[in-house]
């Protein structure tokens, strides 16, 4: 009994908290839900693929694999810190998706689901606003990255 | 077991490689074969100067020794397209041939029949009807739209040629 009751806080809490990774584009922190992360590799050179997309303009090889590439550095304005810069792997609902970040290896934090407001920022689209240390951090909505962009003006 | 493949004829646009249906390939001239007129006639028949690299917006070197024309139809249309270099001829299995992942959303769609692997590099199969003019660029379609294309590929994990 005490036991299930303890069960039941502990999902409870799990359902209160998400699990984050927190990594960093051009210096600034972003974080992404872990279950929307594929992994993070050491980014390698990426084939530019003719593409009218926008920040959907190249493809990573891996072993016999291919995913696209989204440039959410690009996307911010920001230019990757680092060397060697380090490929996060989103998983997108339509499939994988790697985006090179900076060099900083990214780290796990728990974000409490209640401390998580609303994002005001309109330049990629976001879970929504958490502080993590002393920082405003937006997480980032890997699944759906590049979906407000649909409707964008050619580039 | 008898395997379906198909024969390409790749070539290199830039940091591009592109794989053309090679049924299509009527035949590759040299910079001296071909002249230096944009329009090439060959065997009585007239190919139409087609600017590849221009229509992908890639940069080429097309002053290369390397450089080649190749006279290209789809039955209906004829098109004679200067590359950079030809890589090769190659049979790919159709399961080897694979769709543009679906966050390639726009016209893209319509340029590249799909993409396969040659000698460790990634090949874009070239859409002949597009690249020899017969198709106008799509507009934007949306993510939904995109997946809907991707699954009426004949088989959306392989098969894309």
């Amino acid at each position: 009994m005490l036991r299930a009751a303890r069960g039941q806080q502990q999902s409870q809490a799990t359902i209160r908290s998400w699990n984050v990774v927190v990594f960093s584009v051009g210096g600034m922190k972003l974080a992404a839900r872990t279950e929307d992360v594929g992994g993070v590799w050491p980014w390698t050179e990426s084939i530019p693929v003719p593409s009218r997309t926008p920040f959907v303009q190249a493809m990573l090889k891996r072993d016999n694999h291919v995913m696209p590439v989204y440039d959410l550095a690009t996307r911010l304005s920001r230019k990757l810190q680092g060397d060697p810069l380090l490929c996060l792997v989103a998983r997108h609902l339509d499939g994988p998706m790697a985006i090179c970040i900076d060099a900083e290896v990214p780290c796990l934090e728990t974000v409490d689901v209640a401390a998580v407001r609303p994002n005001i920022r309109e330049d990629v689209e976001t879970l929504g606003m958490v502080t993590i240390g002393d920082e405003d951090v937006a997480i980032v909505a890997l699944q759906h990255l590049g979906q407000s962009m649909q409707g964008a003006v050619r580039s | 077991m008898l395997m379906e493949t198909v024969s390409f004829l790749v070539v290199r646009l830039g940091v591009n490689y592109v794989a053309l249906p090679a049924a299509g390939v009527h035949g590759v001239l040299t910079q001296a074969e071909a002249g230096h007129e944009q329009t090439v006639t060959a065997a009585g028949v007239t190919y139409q100067p087609v600017d590849l690299a221009q229509r992908l917006s890639v940069l080429t070197d097309l002053s290369g020794l390397e450089m080649r024309t190749v006279l290209y139809s789809n039955g209906h249309s004829y098109g004679a397209i200067r590359v950079e270099q030809v890589v090769g001829l190659t049979d790919v299995e159709r399961k080897d041939c694979f769709p543009l992942p679906p966050q390639f959303q726009r016209d893209e769609r319509n340029w590249f029949a799909g993409m396969m692997l040659y000698q460790d590099q990634l090949v874009l199969i070239l859409n002949p009807s597009w690249a020899l003019g017969e198709l106008a660029d799509v507009v934007p379609v949306s993510v939904g739209q995109a997946k809907q294309i991707v699954a009426a590929t004949p088989a959306a994990v392989g098969g894309s040629c």
